[in-house]
Formats: C-alpha cells, sequence, structure tokens
C-alpha cells in the first residue's frame, strides 16, 4: 500500500510537468482556469460576457508575444488580483488549503491504524 | 387573506409542537405505550405547516403583492408553474418547506416505529421537536414568508429567469427530501444512545432513513447537475462550486454512513463512528441550508446585511451542535466486546478503507469550500478555489479508492481469504492493456490517466462479471457499484474527447473546418408572454456526412430583464451535440458555440443506477 501511494504521488507530480503542444490547448487550458469576474461562477473560457471576451483575447494576445502560462497568471493576478485564479498558487496564505486535507488523510491513516495495533494486542 | 391564513397556522403550528413537548415528557417517564394525542398532534403540526404552506402558493398564485415575498420573487406575467415554484425559490420559502419536510418525516417516524421501544421514539421526537421549534421561531421572527406591505405595490418584481426551469424548480423539494431526512438520523441516534438502544435492531431500523435521506440526496444533486447542464451554457455539468460542494459534503457523509453501519448491523462494531457520522451529516445538511439561503457564499457582506438572520443561524447551529456532543459524552458507552478484531482481509477492513477515502474527499470540498471565507474573514484577501484544486487533491486518490471498492465487497465479514485470484488478476491485465490502448490511441500524455483509467475499468469488468455470478447475490450493491464505474468511466471519456468549436456569425454565413461546417440558416423571432424569444437555425454537417440542424435560443426576459442562452441539445446514446448562441454587443454577429460532448447520457443513468441500488436495498429489507 505504501509503495504504491509513493507510486502515485510520483505519478501524479510527473503528470504535471507535461504539457501541451499546440497554442489553442494551451488558451483553453489558461482560460479554463480564470474566474469571469463579472459572472457567478463560471471561466473565463465558458462565459460570453465582454470582460471574458477582452481577456481571452489578452490571453491570446500574450501568448503570441512569447509569454509563459505561468507569466500570464503572474500578470493577470497584478492586474485583477488573485480572486481570477482557479488554481490557487501554493504560498504562505494557501498553505493551509492544501495541507490540511492531506494532513487529515494522514491523521485518519493513524487512527486507523492505532486501532488495528491496540486491538491486536 | 391567504398569507393570514398561512401566518396564523405557523403560529398554531408552534402551539402544537410545543404540546407535543409537554406530552412526550410525561409520556417519557411512564412508557408504557406511545400516548395517541402525540401521534395526533405529530399530524396536527404536519396540518398545520401544511396549510401555511399552501397560504404561500396561494398568495404566489393569486399575485398578491400585498406579500412582500411574493412581491419580491414573483410577477403577474410569468407562467402558473413558476409562480408555484417560485414560493420555495427563495429564502423564507425554502425554510417553510425545510419545516414542512420536518414535520412530514417526524409524523411517518412515529407511524412507522411502532416496533421500536417506546422511550426511542419518544426521545427521538423530542429531539426532532427541538430542531421544529427552532425553524418555527427563526421562520417566525427572522424570516416571515407573510410579511405584510403597504401601500400594495401593482407589479412583483420578478423571479430570476434562469431559475424558472422545470428540473430546477423540483430541484429543491428533493434536495430537502435528503436533507431534512438526515435530521431523523441524527435524533434517532442521539435517543438511541440516552436510551441505550444502539444495537443491531437499531442498526437495521435506522438503515432504511438513511437509504431514502441518500436516495433523495442523490437525485437532488442529479437534477441540479442536469439543470446547470443545459441551462447555464456552457456544456459543463460540475463546477466545484460552492452552492454545489454544499450539497456533496452531506452527500459524502451519507454514503460513509451507508457503509459503515454494515459494520455495525452486523458486527456491533463502529458504534461511535456511526453516531459521529450521523452528527456531522445533519450538521453538515443544516449548514448547508443557510449557506446557500445566507448568501454567506458569494459574499461574506450579504449575510453582515442581515446581522439578526446570521447570528440567528450560527447561535441554533451552535445550540444543536453542543447539545449533540454533550449527549455523546454523557451518555455514550464504549464498545464492550473488547476480543473482537479486524483482520486485514476482511469486509469492515475493506469498509473502514472506504470511510477513511471518503471522509478525505469530503474534507477536501470542506475545505475548498471555506477556507476563502476565512481567509477573507481574516486577512481579507480574495482567492478562488476552482475544479483544479479539487482534481488535484481527490483525483490521485480515487486509484486506491477504487481497488478497494472492487476487491471489497468479495470479502467475508470476520476474516477472508480472497477467492478466484486467477480471475481477479485475469480481468486486471485486461483493464490495464485496454486502458494503455485508450491511452496510446487518443494520445494523451497523461501518465495518471492510464493508471486510474484501468483501475476503473477493472472495477467496471469485475461488477459487471459478478451479475452472471451465481455465488455472489447482493445485487443491489453490485449494481451501485457497477454504476459508479460506469458514472466515472463517462465522466473520464466525457473530458477527454469533447470538442468545441466557437465563432462569431450572422445570418447566411458558414463556418468552415475540417471536421465541421455550420451554415447560419435564419433567425426567427417570437413573443412569449414574459419573455421575447429568438429562435436561430443552423445547419451542421460533420465529417461523416451526416447533416442536422440545430436551433439554439436566446430569451430576453421582460421582468426582471435578463438575456439568457437556452441551449440545444441533441441526445444520443455516444454523444450529446450541444449547441449555443449568445448576443455580440451592438453587432448583428452572433457568438455561437458547438460543442460534442460524449457519454453524456450515460453520467445521468450511471446516477440513476447508483440511485437504484439504494432503493433496491430498502425493498430487499422490507422483504426480510
Amino acid at each position: 500500500m505504501k509503495i504504491f501511494k509513493l507510486l502515485t504521488l510520483f505519478l501524479f507530480l510527473f503528470s504535471f510537468c507535461s504539457s501541451y503542444a499546440e497554442q489553442e490547448k494551451l488558451e483553453q487550458k489558461i482560460t479554463k482556469n480564470l474566474r469571469c469576474l463579472v459572472c457567478q461562477g463560471q471561466s473565463v473560457h465558458d462565459s460570453d460576457t465582454e470582460f471574458a471576451n477582452s481577456v481571452k483575447l489578452l490571453v491570446k494576445k500574450k501568448l503570441n508575444e512569447g509569454l509563459t502560462e505561468k507569466k500570464i497568471y503572474d500578470y493577470l493576478k497584478d492586474k485583477y488580483g488573485e480572486w481570477i485564479l482557479f488554481d490557487p498558487k501554493f504560498n504562505k496564505k494557501t498553505y493551509f488549503l492544501w495541507l490540511l486535507p492531506i494532513l487529515l488523510f494522514v491523521i485518519g491513516g493513524l487512527l486507523i491504524f492505532k486501532l488495528f495495533i491496540i486491538r491486536k494486542n | 387573506m391567504a398569507s393570514l391564513i398561512g401566518f396564523y397556522s405557523l403560529v398554531f403550528g408552534i402551539c402544537s409542537s410545543v404540546a407535543i413537548i409537554i406530552f412526550s415528557i410525561q409520556n417519557f417517564r411512564n412508557p408504557k405505550k406511545l400516548n395517541e394525542k402525540i401521534l395526533i398532534l405529530t399530524f396536527l403540526q404536519f396540518f398545520l405547516v401544511t396549510i401555511s404552506f399552501l397560504g404561500l402558493i396561494i398568495s404566489f398564485v393569486n399575485s398578491d403583492f400585498s406579500n412582500e415575498t411574493v412581491f419580491n420573487h414573483s410577477h403577474t406575467t410569468k407562467p402558473l408553474f413558476y409562480k408555484i415554484s417560485g414560493s420555495w425559490g427563495n429564502h423564507e420559502g425554502s425554510l417553510l418547506l425545510w419545516l414542512l419536510v420536518l414535520t412530514l418525516f417526524i409524523f411517518l417516524f412515529i407511524l412507522k416505529s411502532g416496533k421500536q421501544p417506546t422511550q426511542y421514539r419518544i426521545l427521538t421526537l423530542l429531539f426532532q421537536e427541538i430542531i421544529i421549534i427552532g425553524f418555527f421561531i427563526f421562520l417566525l421572527k427572522t424570516s416571515s414568508p407573510f410579511n405584510y406591505i403597504y401601500p400594495i405595490p401593482e407589479e412583483g418584481l420578478g423571479l430570476n429567469p434562469i431559475l424558472q426551469d422545470p428540473s430546477l424548480a423540483i430541484h429543491p423539494p428533493i434536495l430537502y427530501f435528503g436533507y431534512v431526512g438526515t435530521s431523523i438520523i441524527f435524533s434517532s441516534s442521539l435517543s438511541a444512545m440516552v436510551v441505550n438502544y444502539i444495537s443491531k435492531e437499531w442498526a437495521k431500523h435506522i438503515k432504511v432513513w438513511v437509504l431514502i435521506s441518500w436516495i433523495f440526496l442523490t437525485l437532488g444533486i442529479l437534477l441540479g447537475s442536469i439543470w446547470a447542464y443545459y441551462e447555464l451554457g456552457w456544456g459543463g455539468f460540475w463546477f466545484w462550486d460552492p452552492v454545489e460542494n454544499v450539497s456533496l459534503m452531506p452527500w459524502f457523509a451519507l454514503t460513509t454512513l451507508i457503509h459503515c453501519i454494515l459494520v455495525l448491523e452486523k458486527r456491533l462494531e463502529l458504534t461511535s463512528w456511526v453516531i459521529i457520522l450521523s452528527i456531522t451529516t445533519f450538521t453538515l445538511s443544516m449548514s448547508g441550508t443557510f449557506l446557500v439561503r445566507s448568501g454567506i457564499l458569494n459574499s461574506v457582506h450579504t449575510f453582515a446585511n442581515d446581522p439578526e438572520r446570521g447570528l440567528f443561524i450560527l447561535i441554533f447551529l451552535f445550540t444543536l451542535i453542543f447539545l449533540s456532543l454533550f449527549v455523546f459524552f454523557f451518555f455514550h458507552k464504549k464498545e464492550t466486546n473488547n476480543k473482537s478484531s479486524f483482520f486485514l482481509v476482511s469486509k469492515e477492513t475493506s469498509i473502514i478503507l472506504n470511510n477513511w477515502f471518503m471522509m478525505y474527499f469530503l474534507s477536501v470540498v470542506l475545505v475548498g469550500t471555506t477556507y476563502p471565507i476565512f481567509l477573507d474573514v481574516i486577512s481579507s484577501d480574495k482567492i478562488s478555489i476552482g475544479p483544479p484544486f479539487y482534481h488535484k487533491l481527490i483525483i490521485p486518490f480515487l486509484i486506491p479508492f477504487l481497488l478497494a471498492m472492487t476487491i471489497g465487497p468479495r470479502l467475508k465479514w470476520i476474516k477472508s481469504d480472497l477467492s478466484d485470484k486467477f480471475i481477479l488478476i485475469i480481468f486486471f491485465i485486461i483493464s490495464l492493456l485496454l486502458s494503455l490502448y485508450i491511452v496510446k490511441t487518443l494520445k494523451i500524455d497523461f501518465l495518471i490517466n492510464s493508471i486510474l483509467i484501468s483501475f476503473v475499468f477493472y472495477l467496471f469488468f469485475i461488477t459487471l462479471r459478478d451479475f452472471f455470478n451465481k455465488k455472489y447475490n447482493n445485487l443491489s450493491q453490485n449494481i451501485a457499484h457497477f454504476g459508479f464505474s460506469l458514472f466515472l468511466l463517462s465522466i473520464i471519456f466525457n473530458n477527454i474527447l469533447s470538442s468545441e468549436v466557437i465563432t462569431n456569425l450572422k445570418v447566411g454565413d458558414t463556418f468552415k473546418s475540417e471536421k465541421l461546417k455550420i451554415y447560419f440558416e435564419n433567425i426567427t423571432q417570437k413573443n412569449e408572454k414574459n419573455f421575447e424569444s429568438f429562435v436561430g437555425e443552423f445547419v451542421v454537417e460533420n465529417s461523416q456526412g451526416d447533416v442536422f440542424i440545430m436551433k439554439p435560443e436566446l430569451r430576453i426576459y421582460n421582468q426582471p430583464n435578463i438575456a439568457t442562452s437556452e441551449a440545444y441539445i441533441r441526445t444520443s446514446l455516444f454523444s450529446d451535440k450541444f449547441m449555443t448562441m449568445n448576443l455580440v454587443q451592438n453587432q448583428e454577429y452572433f457568438n455561437v458555440r458547438y460543442q460534442i460532448k460524449p457519454l453524456m447520457i450515460w453520467i445521468w443513468i450511471s446516477v440513476l443506477m447508483i440511485t437504484l441500488g439504494g432503493l433496491m436495498s430498502i425493498i430487499k429489507k422490507n422483504e426480510n
């Protein structure tokens, strides 16, 4: 089980390194990760408001200028604030967000483990 | 007039609740048999709330704008069906609906639990009455649906057009049946603890309520998703939006409860855990309703606009949590049979594994939903948490979860050996090869996909095979698990194989690509009672040479003045074709979005299958 989990974790990390070749797909990916600020709970990609359309054009322009995905996120973050990103970055504001579920998972595992050990002795 | 009757039946309703409490306490001290008056009073309480609810509906039907709720949420030109559904499409009305279901369920509980010990029944009723009275007070004091306004307005403000939809009209009642069902589980587990009735019989009896709530909750979530799919116009069905998450959390807790109550029923183990889960499930359901209805999820500030409501909710929730913790610590007796042990390879171990993962999924959703609220309050930083967060934290964990789900049901209680090892291995190899083949042909470079797909296929094949396995006769469980594998498969392939075209067209234009030709033939305008409709007609030709017509619609509602886009969907067994059109500001062009969504219908069918599994489990219980 342990090896298995390590393996999944590894594969999981690995999958993030892989990248799309085509720009269009990248564009889609980026705009799907952006919140349409004037709608309720829709991504820029899925929305059709003026705001969303202008951001779509902006992403296209920036990609053509040769900016990387991460740079575009940073640029938009500076312009509109972190609220626009659906995929919160791992930083000191979000340590708890990312780690708390994992922590709870580990605690749960320990509790179950304790249950086994105590019962068996 | 109808509002007045509605209001006073609420007042009389609360009187009947107080009477129930008085009689119940008397009866509890002298528990030979249940006092008949109690049954009559619970019916009366239900009856009065029904009258009150009917009062609200009649006010809506008659467009009685002297009623503030009707004024805020209705309009004379609205079709009758949406006038009626509008009565629970708002904060006040939906709380009244909650109360209605609460009183209905406790009446049914008292009616149907004749075989259970009297003290346990009465105490469950008492706990339930605390919740009911809380809702009565909340309704009358801070959110009365029967407030009077003067001078009487000529016309109402109207209902948000995206809510004017058949599946969304019945979505709240179905969801509330699920939510409120958890309150019975909550009260029942508290009272079973106090009268020391946590036993195999209790597990058997409460399991029916768990299943009923779970079925309604599942159906409610399904309806919400279907609505989001065809009404919101972006072709997705789940966005990990806080409002959706809030209904998913009690679902996780209930699903966990369904599994671990089996252990209690068969082996009288995990009693504390079952109780904690019952309390959690109800707390999540109730905070869910409040969170959605108070508007706190969208912005912390709307909550602060009405501090009285917010304060009441918080006090009420904390009272209930405090009460349940109090009961838990003072009355709960630990399992006494310490001799029993869990073996690694056994059904109960796999159920514990299921519980462990389910709780993890729940905590991911809980943290993801509430974290932005806390961060905003503490540091006034606004962050968004969307699909990527949930996918990253949930998908990798699905893999061991699926494995436990495949192997677990095949194991026996207490201690077991894995039978049919040969077949299990053969099927695993088949699944692995199949998924490698698929990943290769589709040129997906996500390695995680291939592992996930092989494990989903594994569950799919094993459960499929078990339908024909005579040794294995737990049909309801098998259907539910098979449905789950089908569900995941449909979602994964839907995700991978979806494609779309977005383009701007005006009448007479043609869009051409290698795979597709879209011709904008014409547009027709119609005037409906409460909206103006523009229906576009598009001729679509795909690479196989199929030609078909798509007719997406744009609606401009008059009250309130909002434009909505109605998707046109052609459903087939293999894929949905989905088209929406939108206005482009100040131009004769329309923004046209055409999507192909494979296996869409199987997502709905598989969820229905999962629900069917639950339904069959209830039927099986009744036969026994």
